[in-house]
């Protein structure tokens, strides 16, 4: 307690100082301002420190009692009598605070210093003396007129009289005086703000009398008021308030032993003096008279008032009714998580044999499962709510559940339960540090600590200690923090040291804990001489252990020691998670390796981590301020990282677990070249720095990526995508799961068998199921088929053929694999069509039975068609054709074509030779193939589309190889892929930008709706003509092919460089630099939302060139990682 | 296997035994079952684990088992590791009344056959065999379930199930056909009745092979000879009356 007389001195000195400027470079590693207030006042994040001013707080000493003897005098005179309290004076939105200790954010508060200038909370709980006034509970603000100050206020509340019931304000009428110690402008500012904020308050006022109603202080005090004002008003019978199932159903212990009735007294008085509930002034007495143990009936209220979460009951008081009513009726994961549990909540309390105790119980859990659906419901938090619900109502346990799983145990109960483990870890290097020799001893004989100690924090001891003493260490844990927890564990160790040392087991260690918890009421010092000392429970041994000896643990202490091991515990979760879930994917993902496997688990979570992270960037850059301000905050309090930030990371728990099809085209980008799109919407970038893949290096983003892509490939959008993506999606979510994509993957590339693959291909575009695909279709198809190997295949050309195909090409032609694959798909198209079944009205509805039962018997169907097989050897460079047998002879071996496929000289093969014969032949094929004419309809079957593919050898080898090994996964690719090299140097440049313009294959193959090109434009207007001249347009493809490949050589050098990182199967990273505007905004908001144990220097932004910028974030992000695994 | 009849000293040893399955299976019942011999039927969810001990005795060694009785949310699953660590024996417990015990007790052998030590002894038990029809396949209490008559009944068990009041949703058959292929002990048992829970045990003590007892603390841990600590019950939750009142059967 300070008593200044010489205020003016006091405070010049702070103004002196350079204490407000609060933001410097130094304190980055530091709680920011507003979360310090916030946490050391415990207010809702809702508000910010608006307004600070040194001011000394005058109480008159009994003002209740001994100011209504007589008039209040001048100020003057009455500063003289009862407690000054110097300190400072702050304005939130909606609150009036006063606490004599400094904050921690005081810029030349070192870490280790801090502790002196917070107090006993070390800025995590409302510390030292003064006050936490919601702005609506003010009554009346005068000015006083004084000659030594320039500014004093006279601060009447409605103290007593807020619920309305008594006009007379007198008795319990509380005033406060405070003098301002500042500057005239200073003075004024804080007078304005605070007429503001006054003026807004009123509307509050009826939440006021709603949730005072609600406390038991006002109904305590009550009695006695009206007992002082005399008969008439005092028989007004007040309804006692619901201070929770105790009441019913008795307090735990025995009242008598636990004092209850004298401590009662004991606060009857102190709130009589310093106001109540809302209006409550923190003197010292305050804090002694908690850790003595709070009353039962009013334990609950006083909870809510050092927790904070009276304050969020005030700002919302009906949420709690309200959430329930809003989701009655509706189920729940978490609901029947609940329901398992409501039975088996603090069992033995008889509230909680009865319907009425597990109804409260049943409600507030669920309440709080809907409004933190992350959170749901985890194990432990029916033993918390079911300890405060003894003490309180439903609606205040329900607040003071959100202030505990938001603020005081962050992570705890999360999906991984990060925070718990995280603490975990936390105690134990706290147990290294204050008992090496115990800790030696439990490393020595491999006993695991948090095996023993996980519970005491997951349940708050609860679960450990008798329940009256739990209660205990929960009065002080609400006032002071999660320090208290640790204090209290390492006291236990402490105290239980020698015994400790003795145990060479888990079960030994345990058992010794387990009776010291059992014995925690009989006498420290049962042998003492001395009456007093042996009148000391083993309780209150613990306390003072816990709270003298280890005082020196601070609420920086735990936030130090969690970022210091985050990041082990996080990935040590992620590990296990990722190991979990691949292991449990089903019998399909066996046909993919174990690295695959993980590869896909981490390219797929990363990926959406990344897209959540960007969306969460871009939403940041909305509100920047606000956001980068809380997020940088929460991070300081817990230790833990903004959420804002890092959420969406595995190991925090719920991430998102479903990919939408946007995140589906950046997933293929990165594993396939043909995924990538040919005309990005941003210009890419040559060279910069490309961020590192932050998901499972957590190293932050050196800047946040601008791009909707991040710094990966612009995803093409093709619709052979979208149809994979409806493949994959089978539970019709419109979205895939990692089981989806591993599935998925595994039919694809898991399997070595040609004709599955065939017939896998033939089903993604086989739209109704029928066993047919048409003309639309077989035109997909090949634009697929062109999709796909437009960056060139690598793998599914023998180097044979070529050599082959060489000896009969002409001299202009130097054809490479992949004109070859052109010229293949070209020659796809005319076979379909030759081979094709009209599909004549009259078969249209004929069942498919055939095909479906002889799946085999490729040419059953259409037998009525002459020229469905007639050229099947009719190949360009083969001018006789073969004559197979007619198709009414039923050619019994459906694979047929193949043994001429597989001998490549006989097969003749590519269309590209120029064929002596072709305008015979396409005389021929124009006749034949009068199923081009659009007012006939046809279809192939699956045996149709088969054999067409087996008839030529490069799309043969793409099926059997190419398609599959398109796709890099983690596991080297095919041994082929070396001898095709030379393949990938020239075609393979995932260059960003490729002919876009005209009839560009890019435009029209890799262009948005591939589907709706118009004829004549696209790929489909070629087609038309094929027949006619089906040469002519491979040509003419071709030739657009190399003029695309001649501007992608333009470009090959950054070209290669991403190649190499796609091979590498991290995100192929572009550089984020694009959007140079916007650039110094990321910066920003980078630097507001990092996580500031990443050691962000505050650099010189703004000033500083692009470049300049741009090298500084460089070494910003090597700094990171430094300063990270420090 | 009472305790003070350990008269003359037999080789003693301890097994670490660790209990895994959904939560609400009935795991801690269990444990409570075969040291306490005494079934609550409102259990505290466990928090973390639980620890306890209890002897038995085979005919030529007296095994300690020290059982980490283990928390079942989904979301305490990753803090099994630190709790399976060195485990040489495992119940992985599932409730015959509800199907998806048994695909979270796959997982769970799954994990442990990968990542606990290996040569760990697995029991998979179906719990609250109480519940299902005393008519149904396994009627007289499953135990080593054999390919016989009651296979057989099997077969046309599951329809009907709703309707004859039979709560039963996992087929004694299924869940042996799967411990077989996995090699696994099975057994169902009923917390409740006290049915089978000891032969689990018994069970588990045969099958650990001589040659990684090693001492009290078994190969895991270090070697201690702490000898006549009793049977502790330390539940790290709620301090409960301990000690108990009857030994185990086996
Ligand atoms: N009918 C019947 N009920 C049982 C049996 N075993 C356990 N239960 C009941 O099932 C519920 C859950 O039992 P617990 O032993 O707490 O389950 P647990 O597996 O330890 O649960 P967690 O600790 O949450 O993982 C309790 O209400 C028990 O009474 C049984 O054999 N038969
Ligand atoms: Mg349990």
């Amino acid at each position: 307690m300070f008593n200044f007389s010489n205020l003016v001195q006091k405070a010049q000195q702070l103004i002196i100082e350079p204490t407000l400027s609060v933001a410097g470079p130094t304190s980055d590693r530091r709680p920011s301002k507003a979360t310090l207030f916030r946490h050391q006042f415990r207010l809702p994040d809702s508000q910010s420190p608006l307004q600070e001013i040194t001011a000394e707080l005058t109480l008159s000493p009994h003002h209740s009692q001994r100011s209504a003897s007589g008039e209040v005098g001048s100020p003057e005179k009455e500063r003289t009598q009862g407690n000054h309290y110097v300190g400072k004076l702050h304005l939130s939105e909606q609150f009036l605070c006063f606490s004599t200790h400094g904050s921690s954010f005081i810029s030349t508060a070192s870490l280790s210093s801090s502790s002196s200038f917070t107090g006993q909370t070390h800025g995590a709980g409302p510390a030292g003396n003064g006050f936490t006034l919601p702005l609506c509970a003010i009554r009346r603000v005068e000015r006083l007129h004084s000659q030594s100050y320039m500014f004093a206020l006279a601060i009447t509340t409605w103290n007593g009289s807020a619920d309305g019931k008594r006009k007379n304000v007198a008795p319990s009428g509380q005033k406060l005086t405070i003098q301002l110690a500042g500057s005239r402008i200073q003075c004024e500012r804080f007078c304005d703000g605070l007429k503001k904020g006054l003026r807004a308050g009123v509307k509050e006022i009826e939440n006021l009398r709603s949730v005072v109603s609600e406390c038991y202080s006002e109904y305590l005090l009550a009695e006695d008021e009206e007992k002082s004002e005399g008969g008439e008003q005092g028989k007004t019978a007040r309804e006692h308030p619901d201070t929770g199932l105790g009441l019913v159903f008795k307090y735990p212990g025995n009242a008598r032993k636990l004092r209850d009735a004298t401590k009662i007294r004991l606060w009857r008085e102190y709130l009589r003096e310093n106001g109540r509930n809302a209006t409550l002034i923190r003197q010292p007495t305050f804090h002694k008279l908690i850790r003595v143990g709070l009353p039962n009936r009013l334990r609950g209220e006083i909870w809510e008032l050092t927790s904070g979460s009276f304050f969020l009951r005030l700002q919302n008081p009906k949420l709690y009714t309200e959430t329930l009513a809003r989701f009655s009726g509706r189920e729940s994961l978490a609901i029947d998580e609940i329901e398992k549990d409501l039975n088996r909540s603090l069992p033995e309390y008889p509230g909680f044999q009865s319907e009425e105790g597990i109804g409260r119980l049943r409600r507030v859990l669920t309440a709080y499962s809907w409004t933190n659906e992350e959170v749901g419901y985890c194990q432990a938090m029916n033993i918390v709510v079911a300890a405060l619900l003894i003490y309180m109502s439903e609606s205040q346990a329900f607040f003071l559940l959100s202030v505990l799983c938001d603020r005081l145990l962050p992570g705890y109960y999360s999906t991984t339960m990060y925070g718990t483990l995280l603490d975990q870890k936390v105690f134990e290097s706290l147990v290294e540090k204050t008992m090496p020799i115990l800790w030696d001893h439990l490393q020595k004989h491999d006993v695991q600590l948090s095996v023993v100690s996980l519970p005491w924090f997951l349940s708050l001891y609860i679960n450990s200690m008798p329940l009256i003493f739990a209660f205990r260490v929960l009065d002080v844990f609400f006032l002071e923090g999660p320090k208290v927890l640790f204090q209290i564990g390492l006291a236990i160790l402490r105290i239980n040291g020698e015994e400790l040392l003795d145990a060479t087991d888990d079960g030994t260690f345990i058992s010794v804990l387990k009776s010291y918890f059992a014995r925690l009421d009989e006498s420290a010092h049962p042998k003492s001489e001395n009456p007093k000392l042996r009148a000391v429970t083993r309780f209150q041994e613990l306390m003072v252990v816990a709270f003298k000896e280890f005082a020196g643990i601070t609420q920086n202490t735990i936030s130090e020691q969690r970022a210091k091991h985050k990041d082990a515990v996080l990935a040590n979760i992620e590990n296990f998670t990722k190991r979990t879930s691949i292991r449990n994917l089903g019998p399909e993902s066996k046909r993919l390796s174990p690295n695959d496997l993980g590869f896909l688990y981490d390219r797929f979570y990363a990926i959406l981590y990344e897209r959540q992270q960007r969306a969460e960037i871009m939403q940041q850059e909305a509100d920047r301020k606000v956001k980068a301000a809380k997020a940088k905050a929460m991070e300081v309090m817990t230790g833990m990282g903004g959420n804002a930030v890092e959420k969406g990371r595995v190991g925090l728990g719920p991430s998102p677990t479903q990919m939408d099809y946007d995140g589906f085209r950046e997933f293929l980008a990165g594993i396939a070249k043909w995924a990538v799109t040919d005309s990005p919407t941003s210009p890419p970038e040559a060279s910069g720095e490309k961020a590192g893949h932050s998901y499972f290096g957590n190293s932050m983003r050196s800047r946040p990526p601008m791009s909707p892509w991040g710094t990966g490939p612009e995803p093409a959008d093709h619709e052979f995508m979208r149809r994979l993506f409806r493949r994959w999606d089978t539970d019709m979510t419109n979205s895939l799961n990692l089981q989806n994509v591993v599935t998925g993957f595994a039919q694809v590339k898991g399997t070595k068998d040609i004709m599955s693959n065939i017939s896998y291909f033939f089903e993604l575009y086989d739209d109704d199921g029928d066993g047919r695909v048409d003309r639309e279709g077989i035109l997909r198809i090949s634009e697929a088929l062109l999709f796909l190997s437009r960056r060139g295949m690598g793998e599914y050309s023998p180097s044979h053929s070529t050599v082959d195909l060489q000896q009969g090409g002409s001299p202009e032609r130097h054809s490479n694999r992949d004109e070859q694959f052109l010229s293949s798909i070209s020659a796809f198209i005319r076979r379909c069509f030759e081979y094709a079944d009209p599909d004549h009205p009259s078969n249209q509805h004929q069942p498919l039975s055939d095909t479906v039962e002889n799946p085999d018997d490729n040419f059953a169907i259409g037998t009525d068609d002459e020229d469905d097989l007639i050229d099947l050897k009719s190949e360009p460079t083969t001018p006789v054709p073969q004559k197979p047998s007619s198709p009414k002879d039923h050619i019994k071996h459906p694979l047929s074509p193949i043994p001429s496929n597989t001998d490549p000289l006989s097969s003749t093969s590519t269309p590209t030779s120029p064929d002596p014969n072709l305008p015979a032949r396409t005389e021929k094929a124009k006749a034949a193939n009068k199923a081009l004419d659009p007012n006939k309809p046809l279809y192939i079957t699956l045996p149709t589309f088969r054999m067409v593919i087996l008839a030529d050898e490069i799309l043969e080898q793409f099926f059997e190889l190419g398609f599959s090994s398109s796709f890099r996964l983690a596991d080297a690719p095919l041994p082929s892929s070396a001898s095709s090299s030379s393949n990938l140097t020239t075609f393979a440049n995932a260059g960003n930008k490729s002919a876009t313009t005209g009839l560009g294959i890019g435009g029209s193959v890799g262009g948005a709706n591939a589907g709706i090109v118009p004829p004549g434009k696209g790929l489909r207007g070629m087609l038309d003509n094929i027949v006619s001249d089906g040469m002519r347009v491979a040509a003419e493809v071709r030739r657009r092919m190399e003029e695309a490949q001649r501007e992608m050589d333009r470009e090959a050098r950054h070209g290669r460089e991403e190649e190499d990182e796609e091979d590498e199967g991290a995100s192929g990273a572009k550089d984020a630099d694009l959007l140079e505007g916007a650039e110094t905004e990321d910066v920003e908001v980078e630097r507001g939302s990092a996580p500031d144990l990443l050691g962000v220097g505050e650099g010189s932004g703004m000033g500083a060139g692009v470049e300049a910028r741009r090298n500084r974030s460089a070494s910003d992000a090597s700094r990171k990682v430094v300063e990270f695994e420090r | 296997m009472a305790d003070s009849g350990a008269t003359q000293p037999k080789p003693s040893s301890s097994v670490k035994l660790v209990l895994l399955g959904e939560a609400a299976v009935g795991k801690s019942s269990l444990v409570m079952r075969f040291v306490n011999n005494d079934f609550q039927e409102n259990k505290e969810p466990t928090i973390g684990a639980a620890f306890l001990t209890q002897k038995c005795t085979l005919p030529s060694r007296t095994i300690k088992f020290e059982i980490w009785d283990t928390a079942g949310q989904e979301r305490f699953a990753s803090l099994a590791p630190m709790y399976y660590r060195n485990a040489q024996a495992a119940l992985v417990v599932y409730d015959i009344t509800k199907s998806s015990s048994l695909t979270k007790a796959q997982h769970w052998v799954a994990e442990l056959q990968r990542q606990a030590s290996p040569g760990i002894v697995i029991a998979l038990v179906g719990n609250k065999a109480d519940l299902a029809n005393p008519e149904g396949e396994s009627g007289e209490g499953g135990g080593e379930v054999e390919e016989d008559v009651d296979g057989v009944v099997a077969g046309n068990e599951e329809e009907g199930e709703e309707g004859s009041g039979d709560a039963r949703k996992v087929p004694t058959k299924t869940a042996k056909a799967y411990a077989d292929e996995e090699g696994l002990l099975f057994f169902e048992t009923s917390a409740k009745t006290g049915m089978n829970v000891a032969d689990v045990f018994t069970a588990i003590a045969n099958a650990i092979p001589e040659t990684s007892l090693k001492g009290p603390r078994g190969v895991g841990g270090q070697s201690s000879l702490r000898e006549g600590q009793g049977d502790a019950r330390v539940n790290l939750g709620r301090a409960t009356a301990e000690g108990p009142k009857e030994g185990c059967a086996c």
